[in-house]
């Protein structure tokens, strides 16, 4: 990797850990191997969203033209957000893309990020049957999201919406339970629809 | 009392006058270079933005042709048109 990449990496590393989000707990990286070109980050569930409570992680990759390109981020704990691919955790966010400033760092992407759970922009969706259901049916998208981020991002569980009952039919059924959780979550919890597309 | 001076060094220190400590593309002291240069000083030069921003000039630089695909050039740190100052 470039002089400048390396260089710039060891001193945002310092910057995440020594930040007030850091000491919090907020935010947080990792290294994954010794060359910096790979990092682990992890924000929380911000307060006052379905996701409160949760931890998440990120594969961060660092390209050799960092700083004059963004880092390229993915969540690898499953979420569902109408921004973020509930299948590849890519995420929609525009400083990640054609909005990326040199003057960005860890820190900020990470801040940023956290920020897009709060403030979830279903009008330019990166998963749309997460958008959709955002929209037409914001309940049961706070209850998907919230059911998600226990099961995958380990908050506590909440009051049961009769969610496990519904999985645990169509596991009995023979379904993987990854595959039934999703489909039950892309048919708002509708089982029969759920039954028709796994089994039909 | 009588002094009589034998010999003298003269020290000198020097600092750019920036409205900021650091260079927000590589982040490093402005008193230091850019990390491509090995001296400090008029061989990594500072420039400014007409948006008042500091940066090395060698980092400015690969940044604005990094964006040669972008409509404008931006600068990093404000997203306004760079035009030097």
């Amino acid at each position: 990797m470039s002089n400048i990449a390396v260089q710039r990496i060891k001193r945002e590393f310092k910057e995440v850990a020594k930040s007030e989000e850091g000491a919090k707990c907020e935010i947080r990286v990792e290294l994954v191997n010794d060359s910096f070109t790979e990092l682990r980050g992890e924000i929380a569930g911000p307060p006052d969203t379905p996701y409160e409570g949760g931890k998440y992680h990120l594969e961060i990759k660092v390209p050799e033209t960092y700083p004059f390109n963004p880092p390229k981020v993915r969540f690898i704990t499953k979420i569902w957000h109408p921004n973020i691919s509930s299948v590849t955790g890519a995420i929609c966010l525009d400083i990640l893309k054609d909005q990326w400033a040199a003057a960005m760092t860890l820190r900020t992407v990470l801040l940023s990020i956290q920020a897009l759970l709060s403030s979830a922009e279903p009008d330019d969706p990166q998963d749309a049957v997460v958008a959709r259901q955002y929209k037409e049916n914001y309940d049961v998208f706070l209850k998907t999201a919230r059911f998600w981020c226990s099961c995958y991002a380990g908050a506590p569980k909440q009051a049961s919406n009769g969610f496990e009952e519904k999985i645990k039919w169509l596991t009995d059924m023979g379904a993987n339970e990854q595959v039934a959780i999703r489909t039950l979550s892309s048919s708002s919890w509708n089982i029969e629809k759920a039954t028709e597309e796994l089994f039909s | 009392m009588k002094v009589k001076i034998k010999k003298w060094t003269g020290v000198a220190v020097w600092k750019w006058t920036a409205n900021d400590d650091s260079c927000g593309i590589c982040r490093m002291p402005f008193e230091a270079c850019c990390p491509d240069c090995r001296i400090p000083g008029d061989d990594c030069p500072l420039v400014w933005g007409q948006c008042s921003h500091p940066f090395h000039i060698h980092c400015i630089m690969k940044w604005l042709s990094s964006q040669q695909m972008a409509a404008a050039q931006l600068c990093p740190m404000c997203r306004q048109g760079w035009r030097f100052r």
